[in-house]
């Protein structure tokens, strides 16, 4: 295709600038209900990730033949294959973390995460920038999980991936592995996250303004037209 | 012929979702085929697993897993445990019921006549962590061990009693609960398990042959 | 305070709807008409009346409690100023530590707790009372929870051994009212042994216990958080609060006179062995009708909506205090009450003096 960002920019996009969950706030089921540990939490990332990349590929590799009123039902059926897919690997090779995530590999099929990039990417570029999107988007959702386990594991069991972190003396938060837990980390991680992208923008804008005005006092259009684009670019 | 062209006109539109249905059904059958084995085995291994410590002396492989009706006359699954040399010596009943946030399910452990607990063990529970939670530890499950089973179990706050134990501090729905499931399935699987223990000696069929 | 602009139809509130901050800042008060100027009504005033109100609970905390009421007590004070300067810094705002609503909140969070409760546990209620309660949601006048509940709620669900019956207790501590579970703890244990069909002869017995017990309930001679042991110091306090208009009859009245019925419809169903009388005056619940429902900002702003809302919490905590396995519940309910200020508000636009606002006034 000749539009659309490059897979480098795809697989940029999908860490921060578009974080599936900070930015987009896909796929709120996991992120609330997997959290409590880390190692379930990684467990779904990875899951997540298989099904979406397996997901992007087949649909990039076929976008030339989707119809448009059918491709809805061509992205469920790939993706609900495949996460059954996760489910039966879950279930035969990891089968504790399997009982532990309960329904929430099943509901990975319902994770407007993955549908959304086969619509979005996937079923309009080729299947490198595809690829690269998956991957992105995998590691941006694998950063959110991880943030908020990180955060509700330690304060809630004093652990780290299983590690003891806090000193035994440490009074468990029961509340941070309960369901409320999940819900007060997501508010305040997402708080912190937009505070810290209004506080870069608002940097941005400061360098910006002060090359402009230090730019003013130059004589000689031509260098200020070279210091503008450079900063465009 | 108008009726040809409009299945034509179908399988234009539709071929590439018959043939990834048809490709995705392969794929999993395929994996169901490779994996469901192994997933039995997990299911398997995990009640088995814990056999030993609900019936002292009980071999892993040698248990039998049972149907029998219950008091009502509605089937319930039972294990039957024997010990090395093929001795029955004991019995597991799965039970559940409502805890404090939801059902709690335990497996239970009888000797072979039925006169006394032999462990406790909690399957699922989703009991307050850090309060509840502390059903699945091995002291609180302890205590259930050499009571007997034809009275039922009571909790208390302190100084336990023949057929009582001490509630967890901070927990007495959780621990109470565990009580009324094991007294529940036990008043539920009592009777029908004598009658089928004395219909099998009566027969004089020993364990093995059963088993067989 | 959650409310939109225009909720009371009235183009005065609508003018101000930025709640006790911006009250505050710009000298008006928000009430349906009549509307009085009152430049002695002041955020710094109302909460110092309420201070003095809460003057015989903590004198009573101090007696019954002793070294333990004093430690909660200060801990959560200086935690809820430090955190409301803290949060006031990161919003770039002064601190506005002078206007003493910090200080209360910090009080009433302390009197709820329950005596043992370790140092974390009043300090950690604090932050979250200040920072989630409260800053969170944009400081005084724009939190729709009450915050010293919020911070209460979640000490209760983060530390529930600490905070649940057994953190009253202590066998063999020196202060005698320690020494025994609190009331509603053993209404709640009797309740549920009747159920199960394990008392029925004792009943008579417990009956008379709690029947004796009502004097020491009014004059706070049995175990519970800090500010609950004594009805009378609460009671006076209300009567003080009544009295200086601080605070407005209808949230208590619809708070005891809806616990009450439904206390003695649970009593006659025999789903509780204490009778209203005594459920009145257990536990948090006078203490929650005249400190903790009553706040100015989490409450409706029209006399039809706070009498509905002492009824919501009226039904709620006796609800939650008989069919939960909580004992008490009165934070819940506040809580889920505070929730629905908002539509309370809007259900009960008062009708402005000479009939209705017509619908297209002025547009």
């Amino acid at each position: 295709m000749p539009d659309g960002p490059t897979a480098s920019e795809r697989f940029l996009n999908g860490i921060l600038p578009e974080n599936p969950v900070y930015r987009q706030l896909l796929g709120m089921c996991p992120v609330l209900a997997v959290t409590a540990a880390m190692l379930p939490a990684l467990t779904m990332a990875a899951a997540t990730a298989f099904v979406l990349i397996s997901a992007n590929v087949i649909i990039s590799l076929i976008r030339g033949q989707l119809r448009p009123h059918l491709r809805i039902l061509v992205f469920t059926l790939t993706i609900a294959t495949f996460v059954t897919i996760a489910d039966r690997f879950l279930a035969a090779y990891l089968y504790e973390m399997s009982k532990v995530l309960g329904p929430y590999v099943p509901l990975i099929i319902v994770n407007c995460l993955i549908i959304s990039r086969c619509e979005i990417c996937a079923s309009k570029q080729t299947v490198r920038v595809a690829v690269a999107d998956a991957v992105g988007m995998s590691l941006g959702f694998t950063l959110a999980l991880v943030s908020i386990a990180t955060v509700r594991e330690v304060l809630g069991s004093g652990t780290w991936l299983g590690l003891r972190v806090l000193p035994e003396a440490w009074p468990n938060w029961g509340i941070m592995v309960l369901p409320p837990g999940a819900f007060l980390v997501l508010g305040l991680l997402l708080a912190g996250v937009e505070w810290w992208g209004q506080w870069r923008a608002e940097r941005a804008a400061l360098a910006v303004a002060s090359v402009s005005r230090s730019l003013q006092g130059q004589s000689g259009g031509a260098a200020r037209e070279e210091e503008a684009s450079s900063w465009k670019a | 012929m108008t009726n040809s062209r409009k299945i034509r006109g179908y399988l234009q539109q539709a071929w590439l979702v018959l043939l990834l249905a048809g490709a995705y059904g392969g794929a999993l059958a395929g994996v169901q085929m490779t994996l469901a084995p192994r997933i039995a085995e997990n299911r398997r291994r995990e009640t088995y697993q814990t056999i030993p410590q609900l019936v002292p002396g009980a071999d892993r492989e040698r248990t039998v897993e049972l149907w029998i009706s219950d008091r009502e006359g509605n089937p319930a699954r039972v294990y039957r445990t024997h010990d090395a040399e093929g001795r029955h010596n004991g019995w597991v009943l799965p039970a559940s019921g409502p805890g404090f946030a939801d059902d709690i399910g335990l497996l239970i452990g009888l000797d072979a006549s039925l006169k006394k607990l032999t462990g406790m063990y909690v399957l699922d529970q989703r009991e307050t962590p850090g309060l509840g939670d502390y059903i699945r530890d091995a002291d609180f499950r302890r205590q259930f061990q050499g009571h007997a089973a034809d009275t039922p179990i009571e909790a208390v706050k302190s100084d336990p009693q023949e057929q009582q134990i001490v509630v967890l501090s901070g927990a007495t729905v959780s621990s109470s609960s565990v009580c009324r499931i094991i007294n529940t399935a036990i008043a539920r699987m009592r009777g029908p398990l004598l009658q089928s223990q004395a219909a099998a000696s009566a027969a004089g069929g020993d364990a093995r042959e059963q088993e067989l | 305070m959650g409310l939109a602009t225009g909720d009371l139809g009235t183009r005065e509130v609508a003018s101000r709807s930025g709640g006790l901050d911006a009250t505050t800042r710009l000298g008006v008060q928000i009430a349906p008409s009549p509307h009085l100027s009152d430049t002695w009504f002041t955020t710094q005033r109302l909460m110092g009346e309420v201070l003095i109100a809460l003057m015989p609970v903590i004198v009573m905390a101090v007696l019954v409690f002793r070294w333990n009421a004093v430690r909660q007590i200060s801990l959560c004070v200086l935690a809820c100023l430090a955190a409301e300067a803290i949060f006031a810094r990161f919003r770039g705002r002064p601190a506005p530590l002078h206007d003493l609503s910090a200080t209360l909140t910090g009080l009433i969070l302390a009197l709820s707790l329950p005596w043992s409760s370790p140092w974390y546990v009043p300090v950690l209620g604090s932050v979250v009372a200040i920072g989630l309660g409260k800053a969170a949601f944009g400081g005084l006048g724009c939190n729709l929870f009450n915050p010293a509940m919020v911070g209460r709620a979640f000490v209760m669900l983060a530390f529930a051994r600490e905070m649940g019956a057994s953190a009253y207790v202590l066998l063999d501590s020196e202060l005698s009212v320690v020494t025994r579970a609190t009331p509603l703890s053993l209404a709640k244990q009797f309740a549920a042994d009747l159920a199960a069909g394990r008392v029925t002869a004792g009943e008579a017995q417990v009956q008379m216990e709690m029947a004796e017990s009502i004097w020491a309930l009014l004059i706070g001679q049995l175990n519970g958080s800090l500010g609950e042991t004594s009805a009378v110091a609460i009671l006076f306090g209300g009567a003080y609060l009544l009295i200086r208009r601080v605070i407005s009859w209808e949230i208590p009245v619809g708070i005891l006179l809806v616990s009450f019925l439904f206390v003695e419809l649970g009593h006659v169903f025999e789903l509780t062995l204490l009778g209203p009388l005594q459920h009145l005056i257990t536990g948090s619940l006078l203490f929650s009708a005249f400190f903790i429902a009553t706040d100015p900002v989490t409450s409706p702003l029209t006399s039809k909506g706070r009498l509905f809302f002492g009824m919501g919490i009226g039904f709620l905590l006796v609800v939650i205090r008989l069919f939960s396995s909580y004992p008490e519940g009165v934070m819940f309910a506040v809580l889920l009450m505070n929730a629905t200020v908002p539509l309370l508000n809007r259900w009960t636009v008062p009708q402005p003096l000479g009939g209705p606002v017509p619908a297209k006034a002025g547009v």
